[in-house]
C-alpha cells in the first residue's frame, strides 16, 4: 500500500533508495484460512522481502499489523540503501558520525581520569 | 489413576474436555468454565524440565519461560504456543512484544512474582481463552485497548478499515479546498455500527481530530467497555455511545448529530453454516453475535445499507468489512433495490489479498 512506504519515507531527514510495492513481497504468519472475522490469531509479525537485492527483514517490534508493516518498510529501506550505496549511504554515515563521537567522548573521558589522577599526585607531593 | 510422574497440566486439560462432553455440554462454556482448581501444581517431572533449562538452578531468564511454557502448550495442544508464551512472558516483563525486549531483558533472571503472574495468565490460556484476553488488553494501530470477554476482539485486518475512512475524508477535504470552498474545518460527523470494544471509533477520533463519533452497540458489554476505553484515552466528550440495536430500534436517535458523514462498520459477516468450524478460542469465549451474520452472513449488513439513506449526507459513505464473497453479493443486492440510491463505490483488498472492505457511496439527488 503506497501510503505505507510514503510514511518510510519521510519519517527521516536521510536520502534513502526509495522503494516500490512493486519489489517488494510481503509474508504474514496469518495462514490462508478465511481471515477477518473467523480467525483470532495473535501473530502479527511481517516478514518483507525487497526482491531486486534479496533482503529479507522480519519484524515483530508491536502488537499491531500496521505499525509491524510501516516499521518494517522503514527497516528494509535502510537496509537495502546500505547495501547499494555502502559507505555513501546516509545510514553509514550517520553510524560512522555515532561512533566517533562515542570514541571522542571515551577519549576524553579517560584525559580527563589522567588528569585528576595527576593532579592528585601532585596533592600528595605538595603534603610531604 | 494418577501415575507418579504424569504431567499434571495434560490430565486436567483432558478431565476437562471429557468432563464437558460427559455432562453434554455445548462446546461454547461459560468463561471460567468447569475447573475451579487454582492452577497446575508442576509435578516433579515439570519443576525439572523448568530447572534443565539453564545451568544456573532456581535461576530462570525470560527465555526459559518463554522455551518452557511453549512446551506446555504444545503438549496440551494449545495453537499459536510460542506466540502465547511470548506475548504473556513480554507482559509481565512490561513489554508488547518479545521482539521489542533488550537482550539485558532477555538475561535478567525473572523474580518470583513475575514467574507467578506468568504462571496465573498461561493457566488461562490453557483453557483455550484467547491471549488478548488473558492479558486483558490489545493493540489496535496506535492504541492500547482493554479487552473483556465476550466482547469482540478487534481483528488486524480491520486496522485498515480505519485507514480506509481517514484517506477519504482527507481526500474530500482536498478537493474542496481546490474547489475553493472556504469555511471553518470541517468536523465530519461518523457512525459506527457494533462498536464493540471501541477500536474502530476511537481509533478515528484520534486520526481526524475534528471528528465526532456516534457508536452503537447491542450489547451492554461493549457498549460498557467503549466507555471505559474512552475514558483511558480521555476520548469521552467527542464520543456518543449508545446502547442500540440498529435491527430493531428507531433510527431518529442516530440522528442527534444532524446527517451523517461517514457509517463504518465490521458487521457479524460469518455465514452461518461456518460458524461450527471456528476455532475454540472464538466459540467459547466471544459473543457469537459478533460474528453470526446469518445464512449467507448478510443479515447485519443489508440492516446498515436500509438504514443508510435516511442517515447518510449526500455523497456520505459507507465503509465496511465484509467476508470476501460478499462484495458481488452486496452490488447485486443494492441493484436490487435501486430505491436506496445506494452504489458500490469500490472493493478493498485487505493485506492478506482478500477483498474485505465495501465502500458504498451515497448518491446525491
Amino acid at each position: 500500500r503506497v501510503p505505507l512506504l510514503q510514511a518510510a519515507r519521510k519519517k527521516n531527514s536521510f536520502n534513502l533508495l526509495g522503494l516500490t510495492e512493486a519489489e517488494l513481497e510481503e509474508q504474514f504468519v496469518r495462514g490462508d484460512g478465511p481471515g477477518g472475522q473467523a480467525t483470532n490469531k495473535t501473530n502479527n509479525c511481517v516478514v518483507l522481502k525487497h526482491i531486486p537485492s534479496g533482503i529479507v527483514v522480519k519484524c515483530h517490534q508491536t502488537r499491531s499489523v500496521e505499525k509491524n508493516r510501516k516499521t518494517a518498510r522503514e527497516i528494509l529501506q535502510e537496509k537495502v540503501d546500505l547495501f547499494y550505496k555502502g559507505e555513501d549511504s546516509d545510514i553509514f554515515k550517520e553510524k560512522k558520525a555515532s561512533e566517533k563521537k562515542k570514541q571522542e567522548k571515551k577519549r576524553r573521558a579517560k584525559e580527563n581520569l589522567e588528569r585528576k589522577k595527576h593532579f592528585k599526585e601532585m596533592q600528595q607531593l605538595d603534603k610531604k | 489413576m494418577w501415575k507418579p510422574g504424569t504431567d499434571f497440566t495434560t490430565m486436567r486439560c483432558l478431565t476437562h474436555l471429557l468432563l464437558r462432553r460427559l455432562l453434554g455440554l455445548s462446546p461454547q462454556c461459560m468463561p471460567g468454565g468447569l475447573s475451579q482448581s487454582k492452577g497446575p501444581i508442576l509435578s516433579p517431572k515439570q519443576s525439572s524440565l523448568r530447572q534443565s533449562c539453564n545451568a544456573r538452578p532456581g535461576l530462570v531468564t525470560a527465555t526459559d519461560v518463554v522455551n518452557y511454557w511453549q512446551k506446555v502448550f504444545e503438549t496440551n495442544g494449545i495453537p499459536e504456543a510460542r506466540e502465547s508464551s511470548e506475548y504473556i512472558v513480554s507482559f509481565v516483563l512490561g513489554a508488547k512484544t518479545f521482539q521489542s525486549l533488550n537482550s539485558k531483558s532477555l538475561r535478567t533472571p525473572l523474580t518470583a512474582v513475575q514467574q507467578e503472574q506468568i504462571q496465573q495468565l498461561s493457566n488461562k490460556r490453557l483453557e483455550r481463552m484467547p491471549v488478548q484476553y488473558v492479558l486483558g488488553e490489545w493493540d489496535f494501530q496506535d492504541l492500547t485497548l482493554k479487552m473483556r470477554p465476550p466482547v469482540f476482539i478487534p481483528r488486524p485486518e480491520t486496522e485498515d478499515l480505519v485507514s480506509l475512512v481517514v484517506e477519504e475524508e482527507s481526500r474530500k477535504c482536498e478537493k474542496n479546498s481546490s474547489l475553493c470552498f472556504p469555511g471553518p474545518v470541517p468536523h465530519p460527523v461518523i457512525l459506527e455500527i457494533g462498536c464493540g470494544s471501541g477500536a474502530i471509533a476511537l481509533s478515528l477520533l484520534c486520526k481526524m481530530p475534528q471528528s465526532r463519533v456516534i457508536a452503537v452497540d447491542k450489547e451492554k458489554a461493549a457498549v460498557d467497555l467503549t466507555a471505559e476505553n474512552a475514558h483511558r484515552l480521555q476520548l469521552q466528550e467527542r464520543i456518543h455511545i449508545l446502547h442500540h440495536d440498529v435491527s430493531y430500534s428507531s433510527a431518529k436517535q442516530l440522528l442527534l448529530w444532524g446527517p451523517i458523514d461517514f457509517i463504518v462498520s465490521n458487521p457479524p459477516y460469518v455465514f452461518h453454516e461456518d460458524m461450527a468450524s471456528l476455532d475454540a478460542e472464538i466459540l467459547r469465549y466471544e459473543d457469537l453475535d459478533a460474528l453470526d451474520g446469518g445464512d449467507d452472513g448478510m443479515r447485519v449488513i443489508k440492516t446498515i445499507l436500509a438504514l443508510a439513506p435516511s442517515l447518510l449526507k449526500d455523497s456520505g459513505s459507507v465503509f465496511l468489512e465484509v467476508d470476501p464473497r460478499h462484495p458481488d453479493m452486496v452490488d447485486k443486492w443494492l441493484q436490487a433495490h435501486p430505491n436506496l440510491l445506494l452504489i458500490l463505490h469500490a472493493i478493498h483488498k485487505d493485506f492478506c489479498g482478500k477483498p474485505r472492505f465495501l465502500h458504498i457511496q451515497k448518491q446525491s439527488r
